[in-house]
Order: structure tokens, then C-alpha cells, then sequence
């Protein structure tokens, strides 16, 4: 048990836990302002915007020793017996001369700064800084230069906090980003013919405390106050990163990690950042429809192509597909592991209530290239899918099993009236035309998908579906994390979340709610029993709850 | 509530004096006040027949323009204050990298709506750089809403009508520099 | 019969006449006093000649024709029709005794400028129909089964009430000097002393102007309708040619209450030097008198309408107080004075007309003053007060 002092209050560190004086602080609510250091990264100490006052007090006489010169929090360990200040008027001085010191080179440019509004240097001025400056102000010169494809580099808003430097060699381990010149006329570069290009790059401009470095897919595009983060997760790989979404009005423009010890650590990958356009692309499936062989004789569809296929009301769709399921018989369920536990679970439901001895499987789990590991044990997976795990262990408890390839020949062989594929998958190339046919085979082919696809074109009873950002409810990742997530925006008019349609087809009152179906889940599933409690924002793992049942 | 519940504050009335009791001497003040203005000079404009004189057109604030640079470009940086301070929301910004070397951003597209703009002035008070500014056009009229939602072009050219009279109101941002001094 | 129809029809197309300019020239007021110009943009119809916007009136009127006269679902339709009605006739039949000017010299013998001539109870008649336009107002409030409304009603009531005994106690003192109920007589007693009744009691003119003021309801009494405060009061539901026929009423009020003022208070038709006396007139003599009439009337309407823009409206207790403990006892001091004279220096307004002005003022300021010292209208609401009231 170490006892530690901060700005008078006490506190006490585990016997294994070894803190820095800026996580210490946090402990007792004191934010320590600091720019170079980062959990995630090694400590330099060179912002110096962290010094505070330090000290130790003898356990035996208690009397408190302090040293004559500030030390810089993020390098000083929090040992029994510490005594910090982080509130003295020689601790303000301090962080006021560092942020002169900043703004002396730094333009005051905030206005067209795409980092304005959750700018470090803006905040700590606010909080730390002087009133008044001293120091003639330098004109912005806009000097930039790209260091990547999706990094550009604004060189006069740089403090030199080389975070981006260390991410480089120590996470990534690719050595890109340095620091080239001395003293005042240090600038971050890349060598010449070796751009920024790992597959974590997008990191380093979350990475920065200021605006030095820009993400070329969201610069210019928004002021950071207009937007809304939402929690979300990231449905690239099977890792499934903990993300924010920052969306204003229902549509998304960025997304950015969010911190979790236990699945992505601070980062996440330029895959799973910048592969999000699909959900605003101009080919989202919108309107749900049936094709009905009486109309398509004459041409009368509501949206008068003579298809058949007239786009309907919602509503009048999710009465038909219940009438047209509940007569047809047989019936085969493909689960798409872009679904949510609770989607899977629900859909499941309504199977086993149609027909007690429908048949479910899993739909195909995309395999990219092999697992890719960084230096520091981030580790972007092959499997480009979120929740097969959840997906098959739903599967499993409403009877056997199936993968989509055990499937199709029992279409024909068992004479299947009816089979149910989700899809959502954003590769437009998830399913082949010959699949496409052999599901058509059966009578009929309910298709809940994001875009249009050989699939999409044979099915009879289509239902536009949500992409991951619509959508709430929980993921399981490779490692049986689940996290459970809310929708961050809408979905297109005409498309709704897989959820909803099977709260509404189950005769469910109210709205769909991810929550109450969880519940049910973890009370239903061994396999989910952890997720009956609260699930916080780091999700739970599954399996401890698995090893304790055996 | 009682009448002498402690939280009501009782507000003595004045005291009047004798002719004040009598009311009629008052009521003579009051009629020879109301007298006098019968006749006094009227401050009536009659729009359309005259028009108004504005006093002070730099205070004014009518129709928003977009100031030009000395090189003739948009002043606008598109920092988007303006939309951000706007409380009525009628600004519609899409900012982009500019196409002068000397500039980081410039608006691609600002768009007003001028119907759903209350004049509040707050955008001219927001603008870093001094690019967009109310002016003392008044008699702002149209025969459709799309024609009232003024796009970049029309705003510039409201700053080219009313520049000659009306100058920009400081010269704080006139620089090449984005307007960052 | 021939004669009284005409005479009706002549009395009642000038009196909507004269209402609908008393509105442009209300709004015109209205706009001077505070240094605006008023309506000034409608003249002739169809051309662009704008006569300083003399033809308001009948865009006013037409405007109001052809609005939509709404009936709300809620409202009593039977006395909600009747109420306008019925206050818009008994302001009309008011005119049936007023007397125009004199007498118009004719081979067949003078004809009186009044409706119904030779009515003995002038007087009596004028505030039975006073009587009846309160119920208009009380009906409309009631019927129109809104709250506002009902108040409006409710305080029109309390407030008519209350003032008419002010009222009538001035006109007693004219009925003592003047010695008949008949218009024509008042005017008569007047123009042959040549002493209007407003030299002879001050005090009763003063009491009279207030209460006809708080009886038409105009400012500073109209809390019937007080917009501000009920939002229109009575007529809230009314639309369209209905509350048209109150509003014309209301103004027939203001015009009935001022020729009231001027027949028992300021001389009639008479002036000096100008107007001569008795029966033996001719024709001029008699447009002299009608056109005297009518100059008194539009300066009382004028006075009416500067008060308006001048003070501000009175809180409801405020009018109570003037009306029970101001108005009533000065009203009594004048009778009082009235009957002493009458009684005990009879002739004295012929003999000595300058002594009984300047006593008449001289008593009438002792009351007055006398009355500012008592203060009944100062406020007694405080704390203290009321705690001693409440044990």
C-alpha cells in the first residue's frame, strides 16, 4: 500500500499498481495539462507542460520535504510517501511561460485550424494561459506538406511533442514520422521516397494535440462543435475496436477510436477508420418490397417500372412477409454475422415460431489475407466480420448449427419454402450468383440487405436494411468480448434496422429496444449469462463466466 | 398566497401633494402634454413616397454581403463562425481547400437564407476576418423563397453595390494571409 | 308620420355618418398625440387620389362587411345574435328625444329638430335606454361563454351601475333650475338667462363629464373591454359585422353622452350674441343654432378623445372608489347646493348672474379640495392594514 499526497488529498495506490504523477492525479480529479506524454506511449518529458511540485513526506516524523525545482509529473513516479502540488502559484507560472512559450511560434489561425474546438493548446490557453501576450504575432504561412495518403502535416501549428514519433516507432514500429533539425527549427518529416503508410496511420492525427496534423478525408469538412459523438464499434474485423462516431445530422464524418484496455487499447486501423462511406453511398438499398405474381401481370406496381417489385409502406411489407412466412412452411434462416447478438436472437425467435424445426445458419464470414500484428501487440484480423462468435453461439442454442454451404443442398433436398438471408455486409461482393440461385430456389427468398447484390435481384420479399452506425446492440469479437453500442444516427427513410422489423414481426409493443432483448438473451444463452449485468463502455468477457459454469 | 406573505415586496405609493389629490391639475398637465404633440412635428415616413434616411449605415443591419480582398477574391476563410454564432441558423457553409497558394480555405458554397435571418448582426460580430457584414439595404423583397436564399455569388454582389457608399468596417483583416494578423 | 320618418331616417344616416368619421378622426388623434400621421392613403375608390385619407371610413366599412362573421361553437346563438342587437337599437333610440338644434320656421308652423317632439320625459327615457345598452354588453359577455368575456361583462355591469347614480344626480340639479324633464326645456332655461348650467354648477358638470365618461366606457373607464387585460373583454368572440355594431354602438354612446353634456350643461344651441332666444326665429337663426349645436358637440368629442391619449386606464377598485366615495358624495353637496339656491335666492341666475358663478365655483373648490384632504381614493393596502382586517 503506497500512500500518496496530491494537492492535499490522500490516496492509495495498489501494491502492483505503478502510476506516473499525471494518473495519480486524475485519481483524485486533478487534471495534470500535458502534451508529449500518452498511456500509450513512451515518456519523454519534453512539453514540460506537466511540472508540478514534488516532494516526500517521512512516514515516521511526517514531515514533508519538498524539492526546490518543479518536476515534470509524467515522468515522476507516484512512490510511497509522494507529496505533489499541482494548484501553487509556482506550478501556474510554470504552465503559463510553457504555453507563452508555444504561442510564441504558434499562429493564432484557429478559425480555419480543423483542430479547433478540441484543441489542447486552446484549452490549456483558456485554463493555464496568460491574458495578455508579449510576443509579436508570426502570420500564419499555411506550409503544409502530406506525410502519407491520409495524413498532411500543417508545419507551423507543430509544438513538437513528437507523440507521432513515438507512435511510429514504438507501436507501429514502421519508423515513418522523425523530428529533422534542431532547436527552433525543428519540423516532423518523413525520410523522402518513405511516406507515412502503415495501416494505423490515422492514429497519429488523433494522436496530436494540436493541428499540426490533419486527416486529409475530414479536413475542411466540419467544425468539431457540430458535431455528436455516439459510442460505437467498429464492424472491419473480428478485433472490433472500440470507436466513436462523430455524425451531425445523421451523417457521419469521422470515426476515431475510443479507449479500451481490453480490446484496441487508444488505436485503431486506417481500415476500419476511413471504410465507412458506404453507409451515405448513393446505392443503399431504400423501400422495402414484395414481388407479387398477380401484380406483375398487369404492370400496376406503386413505382410504375412494370417490375412487379412496387416500393410499400413499412408496415404493409412486415404484415405481408409475416402472412406470406406463416403460410409457406418450411423455413431456413441465414444468419449474417454483421448482425447483433439481439438481431440474431430475434430473428431466431421468430423462426422457431414459424416453423419449430427451421433450419439456421450462419452466413459466410469474410477471410482477407492473414491476421497483421504491430510491434506493440495491436493486432487487425483476417476475419472482416464483427460477430460471428455471437452469431454462432445464438445459432447454436436454437438447434443445429449449419454454415451456409451445409445449407444449400438441403434446400432442395428438404423442400424449404421459405429462406430468411440478412446481409449488411459492406463488400459488395459478399455472395456469388450461383448462391444467389440456389437460395431462389426455395419459394420464397426474404432478403434483408444494405446493397444491391446478385442476392438482392432473385430475392421476393425485400427489406433495405441498417449499416453498423444505425444500428444498436451488441457485438461479440474474436476474443468473446462483448460490447454493447447505441445507434449514432438514423437510417435512410426506407430502410430500418434488422431489430425493429423483428421486434414488430414477434408483435412486440413499443419501440425496439437492444437493452430488454440483451436481458433476455443472457437469461435464455449460458453462453451470454455475463451480459445480464450492465455492460459498461468495455463491454464484458464472455468466458469468465463460461470457466466459472465449468 | 396571503397578502402578508413575507415574500411579497409592498412598493409604497408616492405621495401626492394637493393638486395631486385634486387630479385635476394633473389631468390639465396631461392634456396640454397631449396638446402640444397634436401639433407637433410629425416623425411619420411615408415609405414609398420618401425614403428613409438611414443615419448611421455602418450600424445598420440589413442585407448581409461578403467582402472582397483587395484582390477581389472572397474574403471568407470559412471558418463557419458565423454559422456557429448564428441563432436563427440560416448560414449554409461547405468549406474547402482554396485554390490560392497564399489561402488555406475558402468556402466552396455560403448560402443565407435571408428569410429565416433575424438581422441580429451576430455573424458580422463573429467573423474573424471582416468578410461578412450587415449593410443598410432595407427593402429586401422577393417573389419566391429559393430567390431569397442569397448563395455566394449574390452576396458578393451586394458588396460590389454597396461598397462604393458603404465601406468595409475595418481594415483589421485585410490581409493576405487568410486574415490571420 | 311622413315628417317623423324623414326625420328618422335623416338622424340615423347622420348619426352612422358622424360615427364612421369619429373613428378616422380617433385614429387620426390617436396617431398626432404621438407624432405619427394616421391613415392617410385611402381617398377615392379606384383612382389614386388619396383626399389625406378620408375614404378610411368606408374601406372600414366595407372591410368589415365582408369579413367572416364567426359563430363559436361554445356561445348561446340565440343571445349572442341578440346582444349586439340589442345594444346597437337602444343607442339609436337614444336620438329619438335629443334635439338637433331649435326649431326650423315653416308656413305650417315651426318644426322641431327632434325625432319624437313634445316627449315630456326626456330625460327619463334617455337613461332607461342607457339602462338597456348595459344589458347588451352583459348579454355578450354571458353568451359568449368565455371567461374573458364574462369579465368584461361583470365589470361592465358593476361599472354602469356604479356610475349611473352620479349621473343621475347631476341631471337632478339641472332638473331643479330648469323645472321640466324635456331636453328642449333645459335648453331653453338656458338660453334665456344666458347662464349655462355649467357656470351655475360647476360641481354637478364635473361630476356629470366623469360619470357620462365611465357610462360610454371610454378612456380612462373602458375596463369592460380592456385589451391588455381580457383581451377585448365582452366582445372577444364577436367578428365581423357584429362587433362592428358594437364598436358603432360605443361611439353613439360617446356621441349620445356628449350631447347630453352640451343640451344640460353648456348651453344647447345658444350662444351669445348669436344665436338669439325664443320661438320667433327664422330660417339662418336656425342654422346658426344647429351649426352652434354641432360645433360644442365635435369640441366635447374632441375633449373625449385627447382624455383618451392623455390618462392612463384606472384599476378596477380605483373606479369603485371614484364612483362610491367621491363621485356620490359630491354629487349629493351639489344637489344640496343646487336646492338651496333655488330655494332660497330664486331669480338670483337672472339678477345676479356673476355673484352666483364665482359663489357657485368658490363652493365648488371648497368641495373639491375638502375632498382631496379626506383622500378616500389613497390607498389602504398594506401589510398592516390587512392583518388587522383578517384577525
Amino acid at each position: 500500500m503506497a500512500k500518496v499526497w496530491i494537492d492535499d488529498q490522500e490516496i492509495e495506490l495498489g501494491d502492483n499498481e505503478r502510476l506516473n504523477g499525471i494518473e495519480a492525479a486524475r485519481r483524485v480529479g486533478v487534471e495534470v495539462p500535458h502534451y508529449c506524454w500518452h498511456p500509450g506511449l513512451s515518456v519523454v518529458a519534453s512539453c514540460r507542460m506537466c511540472l508540478v511540485e514534488c516532494g516526500t513526506k517521512n512516514s515516521e516524523t511526517g514531515e514533508v520535504s519538498m524539492l526546490p525545482k518543479l518536476v515534470p509529473a509524467c515522468q515522476t513516479p507516484a512512490k510511497d510517501g509522494t507529496v505533489m502540488v499541482t494548484n501553487s502559484e509556482k506550478v501556474a507560472h510554470a504552465r503559463a511561460f510553457v504555453e507563452e512559450a508555444l504561442l510564441i511560434d504558434h499562429p493564432i489561425d484557429c478559425p480555419i485550424c480543423d483542430k479547433a474546438g478540441e484543441c489542447n493548446l486552446q484549452d490549456y490557453h483558456f485554463e493555464h494561459g496568460q491574458q495578455e501576450r508579449r510576443a509579436d504575432i508570426k502570420p500564419f504561412t499555411s506550409r503544409r506538406r502530406s506525410m502519407g495518403e491520409t495524413v498532411t502535416l500543417f508545419v507551423d501549428r507543430c509544438v513538437m511533442c513528437s507523440r507521432c514519433v513515438r507512435f511510429c516507432r514504438e507501436v507501429t514500429g514502421t519508423n515513418e514520422l522523425m523530428v529533422v533539425q534542431r532547436g527552433a527549427h525543428e519540423e516532423i518529416d518523413v525520410f523522402p521516397g518513405f511516406p507515412l503508410e502503415n495501416k494505423l496511420s490515422g492514429n497519429v492525427v488523433d494522436l496530436c494535440p494540436v493541428g499540426a496534423l490533419g486527416d486529409s478525408d475530414f479536413l475542411y469538412s466540419q467544425r468539431v462543435w457540430f458535431m455528436k459523438t455516439h459510442n460505437g464499434v467498429c464492424t472491419g474485423c473480428s478485433t472490433g475496436c472500440s470507436i466513436q462516431i462523430d455524425e451531425n445530422q445523421d451523417k457521419v464524418y469521422r470515426i476515431r477510436p475510443r479507449t479500451n484496455p481490453h480490446v484496441n487499447q487508444w488505436w485503431m486501423c486506417d481500415d476500419g477508420r476511413y471504410n465507412w462511406r458506404y453507409i451515405h453511398d448513393d446505392a443503399r438499398l431504400i423501400g422495402p418490397s414484395v414481388s407479387d405474381p398477380a401484380v406483375s401481370g398487369n404492370g400496376a406496381s406503386s413505382n410504375g417500372d412494370g417490375s412487379g417489385l412496387g416500393l410499400m409502406e413499412w408496415s404493409t411489407v412486415i404484415a405481408r412477409v409475416d402472412d406470406d412466412v406463416r403460410t409457406a412452411g418450411k423455413m431456413a434462416v441465414v444468419l449474417s454475422p454483421h448482425l447483433t447478438v439481439e438481431e440474431a436472437y430475434l430473428l431466431c425467435t421468430y423462426a422457431r415460431d414459424v416453423d419449430p424445426d427451421a433450419l439456421i445458419a450462419v452466413g459466410p464470414a469474410p477471410v482477407v489475407g492473414e491476421d497483421e500484428t504491430f510491434s506493440q501487440g495491436f493486432t487487425i484480423r483476417a476475419e472482416k466480420c464483427p460477430n460471428r462468435r455471437g452469431v454462432e453461439e445464438v445459432a447454436a442454442v436454437f438447434g443445429k448449427r449449419l454454415t451456409l454451404d451445409e445449407l444449400l443442398p438441403k434446400i432442395t433436398r428438404d423442400g424449404i419454402q421459405t429462406v430468411w438471408v440478412t446481409g449488411g455486409y459492406p463488400q459488395a461482393d459478399w455472395m456469388d450468383e450461383a448462391t444467389a440461385n440456389q437460395l431462389a430456389a426455395a419459394q420464397m427468398l426474404v432478403v434483408q440487405d444494405i446493397a444491391d447484390s446478385p442476392l438482392w435481384q432473385v430475392a421476393t420479399h425485400k427489406m433495405p436494411s441498417a449499416t453498423f452506425a444505425e444500428k444498436e446492440g451488441s457485438y461479440v469479437n474474436f476474443s468473446n468480448r462483448l460490447q454493447s453500442v447505441p445507434w449514432a444516427i438514423r437510417p435512410p427513410a426506407g430502410a430500418r434496422t434488422e431489430g425493429s422489423v423483428y421486434w414488430q414481426l414477434l408483435g412486440r409493443s413499443g419501440l425496439y429496444q437492444s437493452k430488454i432483448v440483451l436481458k433476455e438473451v443472457a437469461s435464455e444463452i449460458a453462453f451470454f449469462r455475463a451480459a445480464g449485468e450492465d455492460v459498461g463502455e468495455h463491454g464484458v468477457d464472455l468466458t469468465i463466466d463460461m470457466l466459472a459454469g465449468a | 398566497m396571503q397578502a402578508n406573505d413575507p415574500d411579497i415586496l409592498w412598493v409604497e405609493e408616492p405621495k401626492l401633494g394637493l393638486a395631486g389629490k385634486l387630479y385635476l391639475p394633473l389631468i390639465a398637465q396631461g392634456l396640454t402634454t397631449t396638446t402640444r404633440h397634436l401639433f407637433s412635428k410629425k416623425i411619420t415616413v411615408s415609405y414609398p413616397d420618401t425614403e428613409p434616411e438611414i443615419a448611421n449605415p455602418l450600424i445598420y443591419r440589413g442585407v448581409h454581403r461578403l467582402n472582397r480582398d483587395e484582390q477581389g477574391r472572397v474574403k471568407c476563410v470559412a471558418c463557419f463562425l458565423c454559422a456557429t454564432a448564428c441563432p436563427a441558423h440560416c448560414i449554409d457553409i461547405i468549406g474547402t481547400e482554396s485554390p490560392w497558394p497564399d489561402r488555406e480555405k475558402y468556402p466552396e458554397s455560403f448560402t443565407i437564407d435571408e428569410l429565416r435571418c433575424i438581422y441580429c448582426g451576430m455573424c458580422e460580430e463573429a467573423c474573424p476576418v471582416d468578410a461578412i457584414e450587415l449593410t443598410s439595404l432595407y427593402n429586401l423583397t422577393g417573389r419566391t423563397r429559393e430567390e431569397m436564399v442569397f448563395d455566394k455569388e449574390k452576396l458578393l454582389s451586394v458588396h460590389d453595390q454597396t461598397i462604393d457608399k458603404e465601406p468595409m468596417r475595418s481594415q483589421g483583416g485585410a490581409t493576405s494571409q487568410g486574415g490571420f494578423p | 308620420m311622413l315628417e317623423a320618418l324623414i326625420k328618422i331616417v335623416v338622424v340615423i344616416g347622420a348619426i352612422m355618418t358622424a360615427v364612421a368619421y369619429f373613428v378616422l378622426l380617433e385614429r387620426k388623434i390617436a396617431a398626432w398625440v404621438q407624432d405619427r400621421k394616421g391613415p392617410n392613403r385611402v381617398g377615392l375608390p379606384l383612382t389614386k387620389v388619396r383626399l389625406f385619407g378620408l375614404g378610411q371610413p368606408l374601406a372600414d366599412g366595407v372591410k368589415m362587411m365582408l369579413k367572416e362573421e364567426y359563430i363559436p361553437g361554445h356561445v348561446d346563438k340565440a343571445l349572442y345574435v341578440l346582444a349586439p342587437i340589442s345594444i346597437l337599437a337602444a343607442a339609436l333610440a337614444t336620438f329619438a328625444v335629443i334635439p338637433f338644434g331649435s326649431v326650423w320656421p315653416t308656413d305650417g308652423g315651426p318644426i322641431e329638430f327632434v325625432v319624437a317632439p313634445g316627449f315630456d320625459a326626456g330625460l327619463i327615457y334617455v337613461f332607461a335606454l342607457s339602462g338597456i345598452a348595459v344589458y347588451g354588453v352583459i348579454l355578450g359577455g354571458w353568451a359568449s361563454n368565455n371567461k374573458y368575456s364574462f369579465l368584461g361583462g361583470l365589470r361592465s355591469s358593476a361599472q354602469l351601475i356604479a356610475y349611473e347614480i352620479p349621473l343621475s344626480l347631476g341631471i337632478l340639479g339641472i332638473v331643479l333650475t330648469a323645472g321640466s324633464l324635456k331636453l328642449d326645456a333645459v335648453i331653453t332655461q338656458q338660453a334665456e338667462t344666458g347662464m349655462w348650467n355649467a357656470f351655475v354648477q360647476p360641481l354637478g358638470f364635473i361630476v356629470f363629464l366623469v360619470a357620462a365618461t365611465a357610462e360610454a366606457g371610454r378612456m380612462p373607464f373602458d375596463l369592460p373591454e380592456a385589451e391588455q387585460e381580457l383581451i377585448g373583454g365582452f366582445h372577444t368572440e364577436y367578428s365581423g359585422m357584429k362587433l362592428t355594431m358594437y364598436a358603432a354602438a360605443e361611439f353613439m354612446h360617446m356621441i349620445t353622452a356628449s350631447f347630453l353634456i352640451v343640451i344640460l350643461f353648456l348651453g344647447g344651441w345658444h350662444f351669445w350674441g348669436l344665436t338669439g332666444s325664443g320661438d320667433q326665429i327664422t330660417w339662418v337663426t336656425a342654422l346658426i343654432r344647429v351649426g352652434v349645436l354641432c360645433g360644442k358637440i365635435f369640441l366635447v368629442i374632441l375633449g373625449f378623445m385627447l382624455v383618451r391619449w392623455t390618462l392612463p386606464r384606472f384599476r378596477f377598485d380605483q373606479l369603485m372608489a371614484l364612483a362610491w366615495k367621491v363621485m356620490l358624495p359630491l354629487g349629493m353637496v351639489n344637489l344640496v347646493l343646487v336646492a338651496a339656491m333655488v330655494e332660497y335666492f330664486p331669480g338670483a341666475i337672472v339678477d345676479r348672474p356673476l355673484i352666483v358663478f364665482l359663489g357657485m365655483s368658490g363652493l365648488t373648490l371648497v368641495s373639491l379640495v375638502s375632498m382631496a384632504i379626506l383622500a378616500p381614493l389613497g390607498s389602504k393596502q398594506q401589510p398592516s392594514t390587512l392583518d388587522a382586517e383578517m384577525t
